[in-house]
């Protein structure tokens, strides 16, 4: 009865939900090379601008693409930050003094508990988190007096590492927001069909993308029933006083194969049906067969497409230039 | 003691209609002691969410129920032991592959007796009692339990949760799928648990032959609402079943088409064969 | 010759014991049979025979002239469709249209003639406004609704109904028994497996399996005269005709049992 949403797509209008899902995954493609390609963080921030752009033209909400950013959020925040610590070529633009005192550590540890205690009780777990962050630089920076736990060391940036994290950070930024467009707007089949279009002349070399796009989308078809069924073989075990919960670690590994042995038998006895049924109507794995949802290329398209190759193409002479 | 409902519903987000409404404002009392209850209904009205709520599988959205002493309401709490309420309260899902996962039917039985903290040997003491209990004698004991035919895996499933001993026992359709002949001995054998143990027992089923004839309490859902709560003869004298996409059992449906066609005056409440044939010697052979 | 002829039929799963054996049977191009059996007694694999997913021990299957082999089984299947038991295990596509559409996809038929079929088909099952809602959204007596227009839509001329029923609840049970009778009116042949001897009594023809063998294969209203059928099959008659067969024939006992027969074969 309820159904679980699959991948990101959210039904919708806009342009990009017009486009031919082949045209959508070139462009991306496209777009997404000739953002390696770029060197400069002017030319970065202009491709930046573009993808924004497009957001708005497609009339996306960005709400919506910050939180398909959500999960990725740690790795930016991890690579920017690393980069900025160990990279050391160029001028030092800060140098700061840090202390590690005992009072420090104490405020280090008021600190994490405040950010867990209010983390659980609000609903800006990204804004919270950056205030910790902020919290500790200002308390190593700041607090230096106490007994000594470690010489005082230096914080320091150099240009080259600022620029560089604000390189691969922006960089990131473009291709997953355009990734997201791309999920957001594409429902799995088309974007399983455009794929197995696409991967079509790798027949030659025996891959066969019709069979593997039939696999992709029956193996999509089945996710919410197997969930279903999922949950339901846990209420059984449940019910046989499983508690998921509770329980030592012997009997928990119990409890979960009481779980898993079920959800592979049935899937085993699920999937012997739906061959037959398959074979029934006449399906021979590798025959040709037509096809009801038919990708239709049409002008828009054209033009997407044109748009993509002009922004890989400008790349191209930027680098070379 | 035993389960009791105070205008217990349950909601749940669905993508499709916004909340849906499974059961509403249910009020319901279920006796630990010799209760035989039937719970009818069409697909959709909120049986199989109805029986969850039993041992607290799910909890109410609103309202509250008690379980053995137990208040279950929407918040989880901490106090009541969740776990002790499905040893009291056992119950059986439609399929048995849910639940069957061991090599062996005795060590499949086993698994809910060993949740509750027991021997090795009390469990398989139980384990062998249950298994006779629903009339499998002890060679099956060492079978695997995905090489039994459809009627016997039912029974070992049904095993399963009576070796927990609960006082009341809940079954989701246990009759579906076999055929004429097995469904009846299962049916047989649910009274002769309910008349040997005293454990109440609660089914889900479609059949309102089965209803009639071996039931003394039933309860109708409708679109999640109870609309019905007592004897089964009482029903089909007094509701519209059509109404609520439910059927007559075949001998009212038998003895009233007799009545209009042959303007007979018999009493169409027969509840068997015997029965009917009586009545109809009785009315209808003058 | 007939229609569908199966000669001589044994099978049994890895050389164990025999699931059917020496099945004949005749059936006429247009018939509606019903067959019932206990559960274990050789219905389904006779269904799975059928349609060559299942390759026979001995014997053979003769469909339209067509003998079934290996190599010929693509054309069978042309011919023939199946609605399986559990609805959820045989819905293949995304959405309902797609559903639909699966077979015709794999007879390759071009797809300004598929939109035609699909519309067509599904306004016969009755699934036009679904075309496009996905199988989490449908009731089981729906899915087995959107299997049956995949089948027509294929320009089978023969189904089976493999307990297709014995998972729904009896209002939709009714509703597919509905669709199952339009269809026969319009000439299919008809092969339904069920246990309901009320669903049985429909067809023209009841087939009776017991442990793997033909019990009886006859016209309904002669196969319901034999009582002692279906005791030995371990089956159950409909309560209308066990009471019949109790009552004597005389005087007003006579006129009952005739309503009573009529009330049975008349559903």
């Amino acid at each position: 009865m309820k159904s679980v949403i699959i991948g990101q797509y959210i039904p919708g209008k806009g342009l990009f939900y017009r486009l031919d899902p082949r045209t959508k995954i070139i462009a991306v493609l496209l777009i997404m090379i000739a953002v390696f390609l770029l060197e400069s963080i002017t030319h970065l921030l202009i491709g930046f601008g573009i993808a924004f752009m497009l957001l708005i033209i497609g009339r996306i909400s960005v709400i919506k693409v910050i939180k398909g950013l959500k999960p990725i959020m740690i790795l930016l925040i991890f690579t920017f930050i690393f980069q900025i610590i160990l990279n050391r070529e160029g001028e030092m633009i800060v140098n700061h003094e840090m202390y590690l005192t005992l009072y420090t550590a104490l405020f280090l540890v008021l600190a994490f508990v405040v950010w867990r205690v209010l983390v659980k009780f609000t609903r800006f777990r990204f804004t919270m988190f950056f205030l910790f962050v902020a919290g500790v630089y200002l308390i190593l920076r700041y607090v230096d007096f106490g007994y000594q736990l470690l010489s005082p060391f230096n914080f320091q940036v150099y240009e080259a590492g600022l620029r560089m994290s604000a390189f691969v950070v922006i960089r990131l930024l473009i291709i997953i927001t355009l990734s997201t467009v791309l999920t957001l707007t594409t429902k799995p089949t088309n974007l399983t069909q455009g794929l197995e279009k696409l991967m079509h002349p790798l027949k030659k070399i025996g891959f066969n993308s019709e069979d593997f796009a039939l696999i992709i989308s029956i193996s999509l078809r089945y996710i919410p029933t197997i969930f279903d069924e999922a949950n339901k073989i846990m209420l059984a075990q449940a019910s046989r006083g499983a508690d998921f919960s509770e329980g030592k670690l012997k009997d928990k590994l119990k409890q979960v194969i009481s779980l898993l042995v079920p959800m592979f038998i049935i899937a085993f006895m699920r999937s012997e049906e739906l061959a037959n049924a398959m074979e029934s109507r006449n399906f021979v794995p590798g025959n040709k067969r037509t096809r009801i949802n038919e990708l239709i290329f049409s002008y828009r398209d054209v033009i997407a497409t044109a748009f993509s190759v002009l922004v890989l193409a400008l790349a191209i002479v930027l680098k070379v230039i | 003691m035993g389960i009791r409902f105070n205008q217990v519903s349950y909601e749940y987000p669905s993508f499709a209609e916004g909340l849906y409404s499974a059961i509403r404002n249910i009020n319901l009392e279920i006796t630990e002691k010799n209760e035989f209850i039937a719970l009818v209904g069409h697909t959709g009205s909120g049986k199989s969410t109805l029986a969850k709520h039993m041992n607290a599988l799910i909890f109410p959205t609103s309202g509250s129920l008690e379980i053995y002493g137990n208040i279950i309401t929407a918040k989880r709490n901490r106090k009541v032991k969740y776990n002790s309420i499905r040893k009291k309260v056992g119950l059986v899902f439609q399929f048995p592959e849910y639940q069957l996962f061991e090599e062996t039917v005795e060590k499949d039985i086993m698994f809910g007796p060993m949740n509750f903290k027991i021997t090795q040997e009390e469990a398989k003491k139980k384990a062998k009692e249950a298994l006779n209990l629903v009339g499998l004698d002890d060679s099956y004991l060492s079978r695997n339990p995905y090489n039994l035919s459809g009627g016997e895996k039912k029974r070992v499933s049904i095993a399963g949760i009576l070796a927990m001993d609960p006082d009341i026992l809940i079954l989701d359709e246990p009759t579906s799928g076999l055929d004429p002949a097995g469904r009846r001995v299962l049916m047989n054998l649910f009274q002769d648990i309910n008349k040997k143990t005293g454990k109440t027992i609660v089914i889900i089923t479609h059949d309102m032959d089965l209803v009639y004839q071996y039931f003394n309490r039933v309860l109708v859902l409708n679109d999640g609402n109870l609309i019905f709560d007592g004897e089964p003869e009482k029903l089909f004298r007094s509701e519209d079943l059509i109404k609520y996409h439910l059927d007559y059992p075949n001998t009212i449906k038998v003895l009233s088409h007799l009545n209009k066609e042959l303007h007979l005056n018999l009493n169409i409440y027969q509840k068997t064969l015997e029965e009917a044939l009586e009545e109809i010697k009785r009315g209808g052979l003058l | 010759m007939s229609y569908i002829e199966i000669r001589d039929l044994d099978f049994s799963y890895n050389g164990k014991k025999k699931v059917l054996e020496s099945i004949n049977l005749q059936v006429e191009k247009g018939e509606w049979i019903a067959c019932l059996g206990h559960n274990g007694s050789g219905k389904s694999t006779l269904a799975k025979a059928l349609v060559g997913l299942l390759e026979p021990e001995l014997g053979e299957i003769e469909i339209d002239g067509l003998l079934l082999t290996e190599e010929t089984a693509y054309e069978i299947r042309k011919k023939i469709g199946i609605v399986f038991q559990n609805p959820d295990n045989q819905f293949v596509g995304v959405t309902v249209r797609d559903d639909i559409a699966f077979g015709m996809e794999n007879l390759c038929v071009p797809r300004e003639e598929m939109i035609e079929k699909i519309d067509f088909y599904a306004k016969k099952v009755n699934m036009l406004d679904f075309l496009d809602k996905e199988p989490t959204n449908l009731s089981g007596g729906q899915k087995q609704q959107v299997a049956i227009a995949g089948i027509l839509a294929m320009q089978s001329e023969i189904i089976i109904f493999d307990e297709a029923t014995s998972m729904l609840d009896p209002f939709s049970r009714e509703e597919l028994i509905k669709y199952i009778r339009t269809l026969h009116k319009e000439g299919l042949t008809i092969i339904m497996i069920t246990h309901d001897i009320n669903e049985a009594l429909l067809a023209d023809k009841i087939l009776v399996l017991n442990k793997g063998k033909i019990e009886a294969f006859e016209e309904t209203e002669k196969i319901m005269k034999k009582r002692e059928v279906f005791v030995e099959s371990r089956l159950e008659l409909p309560i209308a005709l066990d009471l019949a067969n109790a009552l004597e024939s005389n005087g007003n006992a006579t006129k009952i049992r005739k309503k009573l027969w009529e009330y049975a074969l008349t559903k």
